[in-house]
């Protein structure tokens, strides 16, 4: 509890936001405090008008206004139930709309232009679920709680109008059911679910063992061995949930049992306050009636404090990604210079996590319109290179010119110096036509499909049942590999750059597909500068220069047919790739 | 809303049964704590003392204790039940995760079945929970109070029965309105949801094309026009609380007033009146319930539709294992007019009018990808389930076996992917998976052999470091050398079953690799898929596999002279 106030305080994702909208808020908690207050104002003016009537009263019209009040809030309580939920789904959505922009800004400003090779697409989905957590921490934790609150101070006001010392007795009594035990219950929540997360964390595990390494546990025939280890962990997860109903089912029981102290406290006080006069003794059925609404609202408190571990962790981790904003250097009306020559001299560095360096003192020039491929096991550096060229990362020691200049100062103009075409460029959920118009806001449809013939996928578009403006599925996975990177393709050229920075694009291709992408990719951009990042050697012929990363250093360096007659290892590995020899 | 299936599960019958044995004591605990309330109530109205009305409310508050200790009760009985039936539905679950191997459960994806296992079976449970308990309540209490308010004052009685179904009657109108509503803009709906997750997917591609700073304000604009569609849905979705809400809340408003008229007039007592007001929300009260954890009962529901569907896949009983003869030098395995088709009426993914190895052949699988080489391989695994394969007959040395999904034939193989798994365990358990029994020595010497050593040395606690999921990185290369390992410490496993295992690795590491693997290949019947083509020096057959099909087999100098598809 201590650590989930602490760290609401420091929050910089939900508070902003409650205070800008203050107005819709309050409107929020005042429809919820109206749903309760009908629902216990109708039992009572029903108890009171019952009682009196039963009194035989002269006239229908001296029990006039406890009928038309019996009816307005029996009216009033569904309507302003309703009219709730939809200003606090109204207002929450709003929030997460401002959430999401959030959150993506953030994200926005920390992603490197070339991707880390292991950050998978299911981190993006839990943060995405933990905006989804955000939304019910109000629906659920927060607006529940604010109003069942303001109902015990109401309460206890108006009964200690009558009679102070009962008003205390009543605040005591309820206030057991609205602080006592949720915080109990809170607190035994907080132990359990950290069990229970460290269990789901196991099982977790357990479970990815079981699922992807599932060929394993067939051949090996251990299919025993698997079921026996996860037996174990369902016993002691059930066990868990057993004690966490028992104690739910236990703690209602509870909060009933205060019930009934409150319905005779109730009794005691409304007969001695009430029972002696003729005239006051309609109001022992109304305030005797009224308490069981209340209750449920009450109970909602406990149920809302007892989901707060589970917000806590999302709000930890949303609160950890902070916007960065790394200021860079505007220069707006800045020329492009004609000749864009790349320039490395005495480049160092280091990840700050690693005490090895990445890079020490790498010097490599690459002309306008050269082609050049880098090669190197993982880990050699490749991508922090291409990191460094394109100015996500900045290197520690040593310069990195464009065209003369430094190269962070084209930050603002990257999109139209730098190109990139990586191993699985990412296609939208959104027609063919908008995904290729990426690389150009302004193209026309013409020169789109210009660009999706040139890149050979013409007829095959044309083909699909709705062409041009067939929806791409998440990620492009309706089109095969091939056809994914050839889309990618058009949209850099659309984009139409100098400079195409190309990071293993056809890892994940077959030898033929690889060898017609990379022939489509270096006839397109034959006037380009091309720096392409490879882990094998076919079409390696295409290039100029070819340099090998390793340690930190360039290791070879040179024209591919100069290196395969100088250099024993290049010749090597380049008679090996094309299996010229055992 | 509930499963028919239900109540096939083991034990339900006897547990309903004392769910209603308690549903229906808890029925008359309600109405005695009614009675007695309002009877507490009626003698200080009659301004008669606390005293006098002692007994009464002692009878109210043993009803009352009575009926939510009858609540607990309730939940301890059904409670052992959901207990034991979730945790044999996850028992089984994995069980048929044993049987059916990993090609049959390819179409759920491995994200889906992990949380099948658990988000899914949570949400069983609490569905078991939910529906059983206020199913009963739903349809012993409201009539059993009825029945009573009936004997205190019929024409009320006859106003709450006749109210109850047109309740009902209202909610369902209108929950199909807002259903024909969602469902016409549900692909809005979809799209739009998972438009942030796409946008997040893609922010490097964005930030390449120089578009991410502006995207963030499409970002808000779309989760804009998703609110107003769920605020647009939503206004006629809870519209059938709000009948719900409405006419349970108005009823009671209505009963009070006729009540109060009546008794103006003479007609009755305030005793009745107060018991008919009391007890009129508990009437509507498991009607309430029920509504509010429909949602809920629903995603459980969905749920347990899904686990028992993969329950009732077929495999291959026990007991018609085949006896499978050991792989040796002058073994054979004929396979004549095999098929597989992962779906009916679509093209088999793999067609194979006959196939014949033998010995300890080196055999290499060449085609592009989504050619059928993965499919052969898995199906000479035994990963396949019957159900897809159809062969006219398998022989191994001659004897017709019905299936390679058998132990005994999988039990020779090796089979070593593209990308090893590799388990959350020590790097010595991963190595000794396929032979936990093997000792320290042995396992360090599989790791010499498979070039780990100089890597092992500078892990912190050796061959005893945890690696996997958490644990110690391991990269392509090394996953597979942990592979190799396994491979060395089972030399009496004499199929080795190569999926493209180093597609993924540079050309050094690829290196490197090939000089550890090849002493393996010794003494074995070695296939190997692979999209690099110097591994064919090392290869004395090659099978060339074209939509499914070999189109193209032989030596490796028979195919470079005849100018085919390898080349």
């Amino acid at each position: 509890m201590k650590k989930f106030l602490q760290q609401l305080r420091e929050d910089s994702w939900v508070l902003p936001y409650l205070r800008k909208n203050k107005k819709l808020l309050v409107l929020v908690i005042f429809l919820g405090f109206m749903t309760v207050f009908c629902g216990t104002a109708l039992m009572f003016t029903s108890g009171y008008l019952i009682s009196r009537s039963a009194q035989h009263p002269t006239n229908v019209l001296l029990v006039y206004v406890p009928i038309v009040l019996t009816r307005a809030f029996g009216i009033g309580r569904p309507t302003f139930r309703y009219v709730e939920r939809l200003t606090s789904h109204n207002w929450v959505l709003k929030l997460v709309s401002n959430l999401r922009r959030k959150l993506y800004q953030s994200l926005e400003s920390t992603t490197m232009t070339i991707r880390q090779k292991y950050q998978t697409g299911d981190v993006l989905a839990v943060l995405a679920d933990d905006i989804d957590h955000i939304e019910n921490l109000y629906l659920r934790t927060i607006f529940p709680i604010i109003i069942g609150w303001l109902l015990y101070l109401a309460v206890g006001i108006f009964i200690g109008t009558y009679n102070w010392l009962v008003g205390i007795l009543m605040l005591v009594l309820f206030g057991c059911i609205t602080i006592l035990v949720p915080i109990i219950s809170l607190i035994f929540n907080g132990v359990r679910m950290q069990n229970e997360r460290k269990l789901q964390q196991k099982f977790y595990t357990e479970l990815t063992d079981t699922v992807l390494g599932l060929s394993d546990w067939v051949i090996a025939n251990r299919q025993k061995d698997l079921i026996a280890k996860q037996d174990i962990l369902i016993n002691q997860q059930s066990h868990l949930k057993r004690i966490n109903h028992h104690f739910d089912w236990w703690r209602d029981f509870i909060i009933q049992l205060i019930v009934v102290l409150i319905v005779i406290g109730m009794l005691w006080f409304t007969s001695l306050e009430f029972g002696s006069n003729v005239k006051t003794v309609n109001w022992i059925a109304a305030f005797v009636l009224a308490i069981f609404p209340l209750i449920d609202a009450f109970k909602a408190i406990s149920e809302g404090l007892a989901e707060v571990p589970i917000h806590h962790n999302s709000l930890v981790r949303m609160n950890s990604y902070q916007n960065s904003n790394s200021n860079i250097n505007d220069i707006p009306n800045e020329v492009i210079p004609q000749n864009l020559k790349i320039d490395i001299k005495n480049v160092s560095y280091t990840y700050p996590v690693n005490t090895e360096a990445t890079f020490k003192n790498l010097n490599l020039v690459i002309p306008m319109g050269s082609k050049i491929a880098v090669l190197g096991p993982s880990g050699a550096g490749k991508t922090t290179l291409l990191n460094m060229i394109l100015g996500d990362l900045n290197p520690q020691l040593g310069s990195i010119t464009l065209g003369g200049e430094n190269i962070s100062k084209w930050q603002t103009k990257r999109s139209t110096i730098f190109a990139v075409l990586d191993q699985r460029p990412y296609l939208f959920n959104t027609t063919i036509l908008n995904n290729i118009r990426l690389g150009n806001l302004g193209a026309t449809d013409e020169q789109v499909k210009a660009a999706i013939a040139a890149v050979g996928l013409k007829e095959m578009v044309e083909a699909l049942p709705n062409g041009y403006l067939t929806i791409m599925t998440e990620g492009g996975q309706r089109f095969s590999g091939g056809e994914q990177q050839r889309f990618a393709l058009a949209r850099i050229l659309l984009q139409d750059t100098p400079i195409i920075i190309l990071d293993e694009p056809t890892v994940s291709l077959d030898p033929i597909t690889e060898n017609s992408v990379l022939e489509t990719v270096f006839k397109l951009f034959k006037d380009k500068t091309i720096i392409w990042v490879t882990h094998h050697l076919i079409g390696i012929n295409h290039v100029d220069q070819v340099v090998f990363l390793n340690d930190g250093k360039i290791e070879m360096h040179g024209q591919p047919n100069d290196l395969y007659r100088t250099n024993q290892k290049f010749k090597q590995l380049l008679d090996l790739d094309r299996g010229l020899i055992k | 809303m509930i499963d028919r299936r239900l109540f096939k599960l083991p034990g339900i019958r006897k547990t309903l049964g004392m769910l209603v044995v308690f549903t229906i004591l808890q029925a008359f605990s309600v109405l005695f704590q009614g009675k007695y309330l309002s009877e507490s109530i009626v003698t200080l109205w009659q301004q008669r003392s606390l005293n006098e009305a002692f007994m009464v409310i002692g009878l109210f508050v043993v009803a009352f204790v009575t009926r939510h200790l009858l609540t607990v009760v309730k939940n301890y009985t059904i409670g052992n039940w959901v207990e034991q039936t979730t945790i044999q539905l996850r028992h089984d679950l994995l069980v048929k995760f044993g049987m059916l191997g990993p090609a049959p459960l390819q179409d759920k994806g491995t994200g889906n079945l992990v949380t099948l296992s658990l988000e899914g079976m949570d949400k069983v449970q609490n569905y078991f929970m939910l529906v059983l308990i206020k199913m009963c309540d739903m349809m012993i209490i409201p009539w059993i109070l009825l029945v009573y308010l009936g004997t205190v004052d019929w024409q009320e009685a006859i106003f709450l029965f006749v109210i109850y179904p047109v309740v009902i009657i209202f909610m369902i109108i209108l929950g199909y309105a807002a259903q024909a509503k969602a469902d016409k803009e549900y692909m809005n709906f979809v799209r739009l949801s998972n438009h942030f997750v796409d946008a997040l997917r893609g922010l490097p591609t964005l930030k390449q094309l120089g578009l991410s700073k502006r995207y963030a304000e499409n970002i808000y604009d779309v989760s804009e026009d998703y609110r107003k569609s769920v605020l647009s849905t939503l206004k006629i979705g809870i519209l059938s609380t709000f009948t719900l809400d409405f006419f349970t809340t108005l009823s009671i408003a209505v009963v009070a007033v006729f009540l109060g008229l009546s008794l103006i007039n003479g007609h009755i007592q305030l005793l009745p009146a107060l018991i008919m007001l009391v007890l009129a929300p508990e009437y509507f009260m498991p009607l309430r319930n029920f509504a509010n954890d429909y949602h809920a009962t629903l995603d459980g529901k969905n749920a347990l539709t899904d686990v028992l569907e993969i329950l009732e896949r077929p495999t291959i009983e026990n007991g018609s294992e085949t006896k499978v003869p050991s792989w040796q030098q002058d073994s054979t395995l004929e396979i004549t007019n095999l098929t597989v088709a992962y779906e009916k009426n679509v093209q088999p993914a793999l067609n194979i009018p006959y196939l014949k190895l033998g010995g300890y052949q080196k055999i290499g699988i060449i085609g592009k990808s989504g050619s059928g080489k993965s499919t052969l391989l898995n199906l000479l695994g035994g990963l396949l389930s019957a159900n897809i394969v159809k062969a006219q007959t398998i022989k191994v040395n001659g004897t017709t076996i019905n299936s390679l999904q058998t132990a005994l034939w999988q039990k020779q193989l090796q089979y070593i992917p593209q990308k090893p798994y590799i388990f959350h365990a020590s790097l010595a358990d991963n190595i000794a998976f396929y032979y936990p029994k093997a000792g320290k020595q042995a396992v360090a010497e599989a790791i010499k052999l498979a070039g780990l050593f100089d890597w092992v040395a500078t892990l912190p606690q050796g061959m005893e470091t945890l690696i996997g999921e958490g644990g110690q990185s391991v990269s392509g290369g090394q996953a597979q050398r942990i592979a190799l390992a396994r491979a060395f410490l089972t030399p009496n496993r004499h199929v080795l079953l190569f999926d493209e295992p180093t597609a993924h690795l540079d050309i050094e590491t690829e290196v490197a690799l090939k000089e550890t693997m090849l002493p393996l290949f010794e003494d074995k019947l070695v296939l190997f898929a692979t999209h690099r083509l110097h591994w064919i020096n090392q290869m004395d057959y090659i099978l060339v596999i074209k939509d499914g099909k070999i189109v193209e087999q032989g030596t490796p100098a028979q195919l470079n002279n005849k100018k085919g598809e390898l080349n």
